[in-house]
């Protein structure tokens, strides 16, 4: 018998094992933030072990592995009980178990979940905490004690009624370590304190599990702000976004003026569905079916009224933002002049900044008509002069960025955005909405665009998904 | 770095010709250029150049800027000689009025250059006023129009509004510079060629003093290192020209050599006021445009996006493999009992305990020689046996929460070769009065029908129901 344990030098390695459908996938989903792995209610949907590393720059901190569940349990540990060996002996029965039975169809799954476990892996019990406990469960506990690695059990609960009592009796007597983790709703704090008792099963683990997780807490911050960045971006592109179509006759038609506009509108919705998307991808939600439309603003179109109230600014928020803004580029005036203006600069600058707010309320963009005199007539539209459009695309993106980094990766079902009249109020208060009004000016004004702007820009976006996310 | 970097970067962004891997590849080998982004830039460019198609969009526009420069260059230097000549133009009647010229070399590039300072600092409007003033914005939009001048490829290019500003502003002081070159080579030539009687001549109430200060204050840059192209007060004096009365003045007639004097002052205003502070127009132009190309470089739509791929570690929680696709095997179990019979050879229970198959029997009124506990942690020897004991038809209750494993086919497969007819009836927990649901029904039909065998069936309905006479 040869034992293949993996130096202990290497990365903390766990695996994930258990009873057929009682969530391993799910735990291993939502631990790795990783939405490719399959689940199902169907059992046996894991078929081998698969291995999801945390790495950076490709240096792994530590492996999880998801395993197919045990199913022939007793043939297992019938066999295993068959060796008369002191209990210092028992890993190399396991060892030859799985070296004599590599072929045997029959036992396929069991040395799928005992073979990581053999070169070192800790172990994470799955078991489903919602149902009641069950004494066949002891056998497959019996093989791991066999295995003699480290061990820890996760009770699950994949439904509402709670057995955890009753649960965490016998799994005492297996285990060192008992805790709850429910994959669907963890939080990240939850995510953080699952790491740092799998790093107590093996004292060289906890240096590396630690710095695991300070990775992961730098990962999540990465995400943010590269979700922040996308939104920037967007916002940015959207409404200094210009549209041209080139007519032939002597003048355009309504139809031409009609289709510019609509192909206008259908730019800027496939900038932010694309913006979604990569989102998406930047939480590792990219995996999703995409007929299932999870994270989709369904029946919301981006220029519908329902959108404009859900998340645009009322007539009234507007009108004060234009006024402030206004009124705050007119003192600039007057602070140059050393308020030789008699501060008129301020009061003009406000009444400026409320009027155009009041008519960029409805309309997105004028359509002109340019170049008559050089003999190529085209329509233009664009930059977006519509002040509320800012606010609604904003608004938008923030909400689905924060259900996308809410949402567990163990989550495989349609997910529904429901609308939500007070979301505004989360996300947008007087100082933000000042702050980034200063930046759609510019945005619109077609300025040569700075990187340190959209970087201040990008800061902002980053503080109220912070806020949010974290809420 | 210079505008063809910002063009290859732009086209390079455009193609986005690496992966995030390779990005973060690039910048854990470049660990020296951390913390500089446009040197990281700059030699991602270098790395990534080769990928762009050729000739490289950067070369064309480098070239078409060259030419276009080049043209406006040379037609500057000849308006600029031809300038001259018109405003030094002398027919040996009336002197030459140096006022026109005065104005032209130093009172035009103090206006213009005030204007260029305007422009550069309104550089980042994309529609500046104070730009379009420029003769090199507008030359440029009319050699545009002239037919094979530009290249299809040129006119899709989007150049940030502030460094296209400062191209412009950049390029009009080179042009401006050449058309004072002009100016000096006409007046250079020009006094060399001919006598020419230089003058000055206003309407304005100017006394020969007032005008000896203002150009002895003009003079200031030059007039301790050559005081004699310093005009003196006698020379003023003597040179003033008063256009009434036909007849040249007799003293300025009888001083016509010194007249001449004025040349020096000319040429050293010119030099200095419309060439050497040009030049320095031009070098603080290179710098704001280098200083704009920087921040252009940044702004490059991905160039961000690129940096943070380049400096930030790339963090992954990824499966290492793909998973193969599982494919649910939904069978529909065509052997279903709705109702149970009355009584059984024998009730067994897959990991249900003995006390729990007494009260599930007796709640279900059904009637049985035998229970049996198999499954659960029995050993297989006592599973064996309890199939030696089996006989007839057999009820074998099962958690419905607890999906089959291949350890339970095993047993009922051992047990068929007993029996003959093996019922399979799931059951909910105690909690849940046994009662299923369907999701936990269709997973044993599921795992049933893979068995497909003819003395199996299973149960569909719950305990309660059949207790209460419901049949499906």
């Amino acid at each position: 018998m040869k034992g293949h344990r993996k130096n202990a030098f290497e990365h903390p390695r766990f695996a994930v094992v258990g009873h057929p459908n009682k969530g391993k996938s799910s735990i291993v989903s939502a631990l790795a933030l990783d939405d490719s792995v399959q689940i199902s209610d169907t059992p046996g949907t894991t078929m081998k072990k698969r291995s999801f590393p945390l790495s950076v720059d490709g240096k792994v901190l530590y492996e999880l592995f998801d395993t197919p569940g045990f199913q022939r349990a007793r043939r297992v540990l019938a066999w295993l009980e068959k060796h008369d060996v002191p209990a210092n002996k028992k890993y190399e029965v396991v060892q030859a178990f799985i070296d004599t039975h590599k072929e045997d169809e029959r036992f396929s799954d069991e040395i799928e979940l005992l073979e990581p476990i053999m070169e070192g892996a800790g172990i994470i019990y799955v078991v489903d905490g919602s149902q009641p406990y069950g004494e066949e469960y002891e056998t497959e506990m019996e093989i791991l004690r066999w295995t003699g690695q480290p061990s820890m059990a996760l009770i699950n609960h994949i439904d509402e009624t709670d057995y955890s009592k009753e649960w965490k009796k016998a799994l005492e007597h297996y285990f060192k370590m008992v805790r709850t983790f429910n994959p669907m709703q963890a939080s990240i704090e939850e995510h953080m304190n699952i790491l740092e008792s799998m790093a107590q099963l093996k004292e060289e683990w906890i240096a590396p599990v630690k710095a695991s997780i300070k990775l992961l807490q730098q990962y999540k911050d990465q995400m943010l702000e590269r979700s922040a960045s996308m939104v920037t971006r967007m916002v940015y592109d959207s409404v200094s976004m210009v549209e041209k179509l080139y007519f032939y006759s002597q003048e355009a038609s309504e139809i031409e003026k009609k289709k510019i506009e609509s192909k206008y509108k259908d730019r800027l919705r496939d900038l932010e569905m694309s913006t979604q998307k990569s989102i998406e991808e930047v939480w590792n939600h990219g995996h999703l079916k995409k007929e299932e439309k999870v994270f989709r603003f369904e029946g919301m179109d981006l220029f519908s009224e329902e959108t404009a109230s859900v998340f645009g600014l009322t007539r009234k928020e507007l009108i004060i933002t234009g006024v402030t803004s206004g009124a705050v580029t007119g003192a600039g005036v007057d602070l140059l002049l050393a308020g030789h203006t008699l501060l008129l600069g301020g009061a003009i600058g406000a009444l400026i900044g409320g009027t155009g707010a009041y008519f960029g309320f409805n309309e997105l963009s004028e359509v002109k008509v340019l170049g008559q005199t050089m003999g190529k007539r085209y329509l233009e539209m664009g930059p977006m002069e519509n002040r509320n459009f800012p606010y609604i695309l904003l608004g938008r993106a923030m909400y689905h960025t924060m259900k996308v980094a809410q949402i567990s990766h163990a989550t495989r079902e349609v997910f529904d955005i429901e609308m939500d009249q007070t979301f505004k109020e989360k996300w947008l208060d007087d100082t933000s909405r000042k702050s980034l009004e200063k930046y759609h000016k510019k945005f619109r004004s077609g300025k040569a665009l700075e990187a340190e702007e959209l970087k201040s820009y990008e800061k902002i976006i980053k503080r109220i998904l912070k806020h949010l996310i974290d809420a | 770095m210079n505008i063809k970097s910002y063009v290859n970067l732009y086209e390079l962004l455009k193609i986005n010709p690496s992966t995030p891997d390779e990005n973060r590849a690039f910048g854990l080998t470049h660990v020296m250029l951390k913390n500089k982004p446009i040197e990281q830039l700059m030699s991602w460019v270098n790395e990534h150049k080769h990928r762009l198609q050729q000739p490289l969009l950067s070369e064309t526009f480098s070239s078409y800027l060259y030419r276009v420069t080049f043209a406006l260059v040379v037609m500057a230097f000849i308006l600029g000689v031809l300038a001259g000549v018109g405003l030094l133009s002398y027919n040996g009647h009336e002197p030459v009025n140096v006022i026109y010229f005065i104005t032209v070399v130093i009172f035009f590039p103090l206006f213009t250059m005030l204007i260029t300072l305007l422009a550069m600092l309104r550089a980042a409007n994309s529609q500046s006023v104070l730009v379009h003033l420029s003769p090199a914005f507008w030359m440029e939009k009319i050699l545009g129009l002239l037919p094979d001048t530009i290249e299809e490829n040129i006119k899709t290019l989007k150049i940030n509004p502030l460094l296209a500003n400062w191209v412009v502003i950049r390029r009009s002081q080179i042009i401006v510079l050449f058309f004072s070159l002009g100016l000096l080579f006409s007046l250079l030539g020009v006094v060399v060629t001919k006598d020419i009687a230089f003058a000055w001549s206003t309407t304005l109430d100017i006394n020969p003093n007032a005008l000896h200060e203002f150009l002895h204050a003009v003079a200031l840059p030059w007039r301790d290192i050559v005081p004699s192209a310093v005009p003196s007060l006698e020379l003023i004096e003597q040179s003033q020209y008063f256009r009434l009365g036909e007849k040249l003045d007799e003293k300025m007639i009888s001083q016509a050599s010194k007249l001449g004097e004025w040349w020096k002052f000319l040429a050293f205003a010119t030099l200095f006021y419309a060439i050497l502070l040009r030049v320095l127009m031009f070098l603080l132009a290179s710098f704001g445009f280098r200083l704009a190309l920087k921040k252009s470089l940044l702004a490059v739509k991905g160039s961000m996006k690129l940096l943070r791929e380049i400096n930030e570690p790339i963090i992954s929680t990824h499966g290492k493999t793909r998973e193969s696709i599982f494919v649910a095997n939904e069978k529909h179990y065509s052997q279903t009992v709705s109702r149970l019979d009355a009584s059984y050879d024998g009730i067994q229970g897959w990991s249900i305990p003995y006390n729990t198959l007494l009260v599930l029997a007796d709640s279900m009124q059904i009637i049985t020689p035998e229970y049996f506990e198999v499954g659960g942690i029995n050993t297989l020897e006592e599973d064996f046996e309890v199939i030696s004991k089996s006989q007839g038809e057999v009820l074998l209750l099962v958690k419905a929460w607890e999906p089959p494993t291949m350890d339970f086919v095993d047993y009922v497969i051992e047990l068929t070769k007993k029996v003959d007819k093996v019922v399979v009836m799931p059951i909910g927990t105690a909690e849940n009065h046994y009662e299923t649901n369907e999701k936990e029904i269709d997973v044993w039909e599921n795992k049933l029908s893979l068995l497909d065998n003819s003395k199996v069936w299973l149960k569909r309905r719950s305990v309660q129901s059949l207790s209460g006479g419901g049949s499906k």
